[in-house]
């Protein structure tokens, strides 16, 4: 039977820091094996939708997982590496329920998990701090994807990657899509990937000021007025 | 010191041989301290913990004057302290290191003003001279419960300092982990007063992990090594302190810093 209510909806999501309103009246919906992008310029308050939908901030308005939603979070930057040596495989195990013994199950899935991303054994044996910028998202992503969640949270880093190694990250996240069926919200700083990946978009500026399947809701002014004028010309290519 | 090992020697005079007194408890405090202090490191709060460890003086002074045994006072006033600093640090935005430099370098000043000289020195730095068998017994005791918990919430502490959001999007409480090592944190400065004093406590805490930090590659060997040099330093400092007729507590902060120095040429990039 095909699960016809939404994995999430969102009603007048509003969050405030200080008497600021960081976002406001915010409503959108997201169906199972989704794949929605959110995207806006710099401090229109994605990384802070993020936070709310897993709880981490206090916010108004109402925010629904269905239940038995179980969702990976892949966050843009961890910690500052400097002050802890942690090797890629005690990162895993820092995932355990088991807050002292063994924990088989774990060790058995990360090697399945690795390889789903892409990534061999021998990374486990090396620090967390001399990966590659590339190799660390994706040990991320392994790490959020562990205990197969349904949903995943992926909040793309705004620099740093190059384009091919783009290129499969976003392979990567569809194929999880296609193959688990996964539901996948996307911070994204790139429009071109949002046409090619996603099925629906948001855009956001501190207040949402489109959501829909891309072709219809991003046209050419909403994007005009979600970054300024310059920003729409440099993208039509 | 020769008849320390020897075979004829009995229950009471183990309990009565002042040298080995100080020499069994402070391995174990050193156990405990030296484990929390690489967390204490990994959440970059050094001076915090140095901070802390003042607080203890005013509960110190309370405690004379109300004829206590002081270390009690100490307790009460670090506890308090390691929830306060929890406390504040949750409901504001405050960093722990703000909180603790404004609210409770004041308690230094206070320490001074209750705590009667000789015995303010000897909060300060430490005395050999006071340990007794029960205060021995005592502190191992708590070492090894302090050294316990702290291993047994290793991983979620780990992952609730070095990274909250991460360990709430899994479902743990990395604030409820927070206070537990803060409240253990506060316990194992309590239990060097006595022989290393509240001021070089602090010292203790950080000396062997930041040592540790240089030399280790994964999170297994910065545990072990803080560990192993905190308990080397330590028995090492006591030994010398005993030899040459000095106060233990400066005697093993000044071996902490030449492992530190020492530890600075394995530095890895």
């Amino acid at each position: 039977m095909k699960e016809t209510m939404p994995i999430l909806e969102v009603k007048n999501l509003s969050v405030s820091f200080d008497k600021q309103e960081v976002l406001k009246d915010v409503s959108f919906s997201v169906d199972e094996g989704d794949v929605l992008a959110i995207i806006g310029p710099n401090g229109a308050g994605k990384s802070v939708l993020f936070r709310a939908l897993l709880g981490l901030i206090p916010f108004g308005g109402e925010i629904k997982w269905r239940e038995n939603a179980q969702i990976g979070y892949v966050p843009q930057k961890l910690f500052e590496k400097a002050e802890l040596p942690l090797t890629v495989k005690e990162f895993f195990i820092l995932k355990s329920r088991n807050l002292f013994f063994r924990d088989r199950w774990i060790i058995e899935s990360i090697s399945h998990e690795l390889k789903s991303v892409g990534l061999n054994q021998e990374i486990l044996g090396q620090q967390l701090a001399n990966l590659s910028r590339g190799q660390f998202q994706r040990v991320l992503i392994a790490w959020a994807i562990l205990k197969h969640p349904s949903t995943l949270l992926f909040d793309e880093p705004t620099a740093g990657i190059d384009l091919a190694g783009e290129d499969t990250v976003y392979n990567l996240l569809r194929r999880l899509r296609d193959e688990r069926g996964m539901t996948i919200l996307i911070i994204s700083h790139d429009l071109n990937i949002v046409y090619r990946y996603a099925d629906k978009v948001l855009c956001l500026n501190k207040e949402m000021l489109c959501f829909g399947a891309p072709q219809d809701a991003l046209t050419g002014e909403q994007i005009g007025r979600l970054y300024g004028e310059g920003v729409f010309n440099h993208h039509e290519h | 010191m020769a008849k320390a090992f020897s075979t004829t020697m009995n229950i009471n005079e183990i309990l009565n041989n002042q040298f080995l007194l100080v020499f069994v408890s402070g391995i174990f405090t050193a156990l405990a301290a030296s484990f929390l202090g690489a967390f204490i490191v990994v959440k970059k709060m050094a001076l915090v913990g140095d901070v802390l460890s003042h607080v203890a003086l005013p509960g110190i002074g309370l405690a004379l004057l109300f004829n206590v045994d002081p270390i009690y006072g100490a307790v009460i006033f670090l506890l308090f302290a390691a929830f306060g600093t929890w406390f504040i640090e949750k409901k504001t935005k405050l960093s722990a290191d703000a909180i603790i430099g404004t609210f409770f370098t004041a308690t230094l000043a206070l320490g001074v003003l209750l705590v009667p000289d000789q015995e303010l020195f000897e909060s300060m730095f430490g005395n050999i001279f006071i340990i007794k068998p029960y205060d021995a017994i005592a502190v191992i005791i708590a070492s090894i419960i302090i050294f316990a918990l702290t291993l047994a919430i290793a991983r979620r502490l780990t992952l609730s300092i070095a990274a909250p959001d991460l360990a709430k999007s899994i479902g743990a409480k990395p604030d409820i982990f927070y206070l537990a090592f803060l409240l253990l944190f506060a316990m194992s400065i309590a239990l060097g007063i006595k022989l290393i004093g509240s001021v070089l406590m602090g010292a203790l805490t950080i000396l062997p992990a930041i040592s540790a930090r240089n030399l280790s590659w994964s999170l297994k060997s910065f545990l072990g090594l803080s560990v192993i040099l905190g308990v080397l330093i330590t028995g090492l400092g006591i030994l010398l302190a005993n030899a040459l007729n000095f106060p233990p507590g400066p005697t093993i902060i000044i071996f902490g810093v030449v492992f530190f120095i020492i530890s600075l040429l394995f530095k890895k990039a």
